[in-house]
């Protein structure tokens, strides 16, 4: 290419000269990985031979047929509801106490915000330790408070297992909640919240009829963020129950680990990620129509 | 002086500085004399719990074979400069390697080795890639037991290589590899994939101080462990628990103690008709015995691997294990934990009844002394597989094995003739590294010792199918053991059929 075709395309209107190394990074990066995955997902790794042999549809049927899917996705459907659930509702109650400007209330938000830097994994190496049937914490204050008894083993047994995990998760990520909300009451206008004080409004009619229709955006925006990483939950499963017990904590991200680097299925985790993806994007745009989140 | 006689005068040496019976300067003094500089006596080895490198520091003193590093340098000439990788799960023989012996190795050969230590789940994913993509990434395969028959056309057979005469070393015996190790880790289809790197092996470990306060003795049969574990728990409990296991779900701790349990009451994982048989008698037999025996246990076995179960004994939390014998230096040193002397190891108990090979199927050998170790082998898609065959030789040589042992890894030699190696024999005092449950080992390999099927479905069925049913029958999530073992043999007949 000549110097002056080059100046050419450089003076020229066209977008794409300055748009090209975008799409490029986006195809190599996004494009190509989505569309060899949906390839892998009709193909299976045969270790025998090391090669991938073409099964059809064979992966999405047994994935129809596989219960422990169906157990995983319903474990990642209740692990997302509920920690969603409470992190906003604790989120929410966090974020209304420190908009009060109280004497160390900002040491405290600093504080609170540490706990996002620690990662996952290793939050959740420090709540199998504080799980400890031995010499937990956690154990020791529910066993004091008659919660729970000594001889069950909160991450090892089928009915607390999932507990202990939400438990990591909420500690780490409730103050994500506070610090969005909290972002979000300081940006709320004054004026409405006076007039109703001088119409004799109560703080709690205050809440309801003006700072939750004023907050839903940030509270639809803080959903879809959280909602999106909660389906993808892995880290904590992982370090603190490897799925256990029996298959209590599966959840589909974990699964489809093992299915890919444990048992060398490559086609049938492709398959999985690929659900959870349709999954998650379903999901997102339902809620973004639901909630009317305008980008 | 002979270099054999110098190197059983340093080890006796050594024993008596660790025991305190002379003084460090008295140590240097004479170590000197026998011709070791200051840099050989380095004291400065740092060791973290089950990692499986001894702190008996003096023993660093020890050094490789000069005859065994003169072959490595006069061989290695055409390969310095080359780089060798090998990816290996944090074991005895790995630890002691990249931490203080492979420095003579690369001074000696010009050739540098890269080893990398993780957990064992992520070597069969980056043993995995390497094989599917041919890349050659690794140089040397760390081969678990379990993978063997998976990956056995990736390597080069030991016995082929070793007819390069102009690359193998002088006296390496492949036949001083205990003959039981290599049927049970190194065989698959005829092929000898790698040679046996390390044996870690279910032993009986128990706290004598407590048996005999109790009256108990060691337990000789699967009977006696029973009533000796819920005697320690009624006396003890639940301070001191009478065993400890490893039982987290999903994990293959799990299907170890299971396979012990089954073994030992007359039970088979397999038929001569290659189906599933843990439902049968004996496998609930087995199942009833070991749901009983988990009443003598910590409440916190449920979610242990052979990790927590070690610490259990380690802490005093419980006060037997039948379990790897590798963890026995470290419970016998001082300076990790308070215990150190107070462990005592025998042979595991005799089984109710016990299956013989040819009532099995896939190789499954049944013993209550489950074994499990790993071999070492060359990558057939490594770019330099001579230099990486050269450091093979020198890592699995009696030479170097001993040089692990003796300096304190605690797992069981591969080669017969290391086990009356005098340096290993030095070490056999109560103490840091010791190598005094090193006879019970070696009994255990030959007469007590149990072997899990080679299949390419192995890997699958032993670190997900059984132990995670196995985990959700001990969390409630079976109405019975028969329901948890019928369901273990359906799902075990879907992964056989692919």
């Amino acid at each position: 290419m000549s110097v002056a075709q080059v100046k050419r395309i450089a003076i020229s209107d066209s977008p794409w000269p300055w748009l090209l190394p975008l799409v490029a990074l986006l195809v190599v990066f996004t494009i190509y990985p989505l569309v060899y995955n949906v390839w892998l997902s009709f193909h299976e790794f045969a270790p025998r031979t090391r090669a991938l042999k073409f099964v059809g549809v064979a992966n999405w049927v047994q994935l129809w047929n596989d219960a422990r899917f169906w157990g995983a996705l319903s474990v990642t459907f209740v692990y997302f509801f509920v920690a969603l659930v409470i992190e906003i509702a604790l989120g929410m109650a966090i974020a209304l106490l420190l908009d009060a400007e109280l004497p160390g209330f900002g040491a405290l938000r600093a504080i609170l915000s540490m706990t996002l830097v620690i990662p996952p994994a290793i939050a959740g190496m420090m709540f199998l330790l504080l799980q400890d049937p031995q010499f937990g914490v956690v154990t020791y204050v529910l066993n004091s408070l008659g919660i729970l008894d000594k001889s069950t083993p909160i991450l090892a047994t089928s009915s607390t297992a999932l507990a202990g995990v939400l438990l990591a998760e909420i500690w780490q990520w409730t103050p994500f909640m506070v610090l969005i909300f909290l972002a979000g009451l300081r940006s709320l206008p004054t004026e409405p919240f006076e007039a109703a004080m001088i119409d004799g409004a109560s703080s709690f009619q205050m809440f309801r009829r003006l700072t939750l229709p004023m907050m839903s955006r940030v509270i639809a925006v803080a959903v879809l963020i959280r909602g999106i990483d909660l389906f993808r939950v892995f880290d904590y499963v992982f370090t603190m129950t490897s799925g256990g017990p029996g298959t209590t904590t599966y959840t589909l991200s974990y699964y489809a680990w093992q299915q890919t680097f444990s048992f060398l299925k490559w086609g049938y985790g492709a398959t999985l990620s690929l659900t959870s993806l349709v999954i998650i994007m379903v999901l997102a745009n339902l809620f973004l129509r639901v909630a009317k989140v305008r980008w | 002086m002979r270099d054999h006689d110098r190197k059983l005068y340093l080890a006796s040496l050594t024993d008596k500085l660790v025991k305190g019976q002379i003084g460090r300067r008295d140590f240097l003094r004479t170590a000197a004399k026998l011709g070791l500089g200051a840099g050989a006596l380095g004291m400065g080895v740092q060791r973290a719990p089950f990692n499986f490198v001894s702190s008996a520091r003096a023993q660093e003193a020890l050094q490789p074979s000069p005859e065994t590093l003169k072959w490595v340098a006069d061989v290695s000439k055409p390969f310095a400069g080359t780089t060798l990788k090998l990816a290996t799960e944090s074991t005895p023989p790995s630890n002691a390697l990249n931490s203080q012996l492979k420095k003579y190795f690369e001074e000696a050969s010009g050739i540098k080795v890269e080893i990398e230590v993780l957990p064992l789940e992520q070597v069969l994913q980056k043993l995995t890639l390497d094989v599917a993509s041919s890349l050659g990434t690794y140089d040397l395969y760390y081969i678990d037991q379990s993978w063997a028959a998976s990956f056995n056309q990736d390597v080069f057979d030991p016995r082929e290589q070793l007819q390069n005469a102009a690359l193998a070393m002088p006296n390496y015996n492949i036949d001083d590899f205990l003959p039981a190790l290599v049927d049970g880790i190194a065989m698959y289809d005829g092929r000898m994939v790698g040679v046996p790197y390390d044996i870690p092996i279910f032993i009986m470990i128990y706290r004598k101080d407590i048996y005999d306060e109790l009256g108990l003795k060691a337990p000789t049969t699967m009977a006696e462990l029973a009533s000796n574990s819920k005697a320690i728990m009624e006396a003890k409990g639940p301070a001191m628990a009478g065993i400890a296991g490893q039982m987290k779900s999903g994990h293959y701790s799990l299907e170890c103690e299971w396979t012990s349990m089954l073994w030992g009451h007359g039970g088979s994982i397999f038929n001569p008709d290659k189906k599933f048989v843990g439902n049968d008698e004996q496998g609930l037999e087995a199942m009833a015995y070991w749901t009983e025996l988990k009443k003598s246990m910590p409440a916190g076995v449920d979610g242990w691997t052979w990790d927590g179960q070690g610490q259990a004994v380690a802490q005093g939390v419980a006060a037997s294990m039948l379990s790897w014998g590798e963890f026995f230096p470290y419970f016998d040193d001082p300076t990790q934990t308070k215990i150190s002397g107070l462990c005592e190891v025998a042979v595991p108990p005799a089984a109710t009844s016990l299956r013989t090979k040819d009532q099995t199927a896939f190789g499954e050998t049944p013993g209550v002394g489950h074994q499990g170790g790993s071999t070492l082998a060359v990558s057939k898609y490594s770019k330099s597989p001579d230099a990486a065959w050269i450091f093979m030789q020198w890592a699995t040589s009696a030479d170097t094995q001993a040089l692990i042992t003796a300096l304190g890894g605690g797992t069981g030699p591969t080669r017969t003739s290391v086990y009356d190696d005098p340096r290993v024999k030095a070490n056999a005092r109560v103490g840091a590294g010791t190598t005094r449950h090193l006879p019970i080992v070696r009994e255990t390999i030959a007469n007590h010792m149990g072997s899990e099927p080679d299949l390419p479905e192995w890997a699958q069925l032993s670190s997900d199918t059984i132990p995670v049913a196995l985990g959700k029958y001990f969390s409630g999530g079976y109405a019975s053991a028969k329901e948890a073992m019928d369901d273990i043999a359906t799902q075990v007949d879907d992964v056989l059929k692919g």
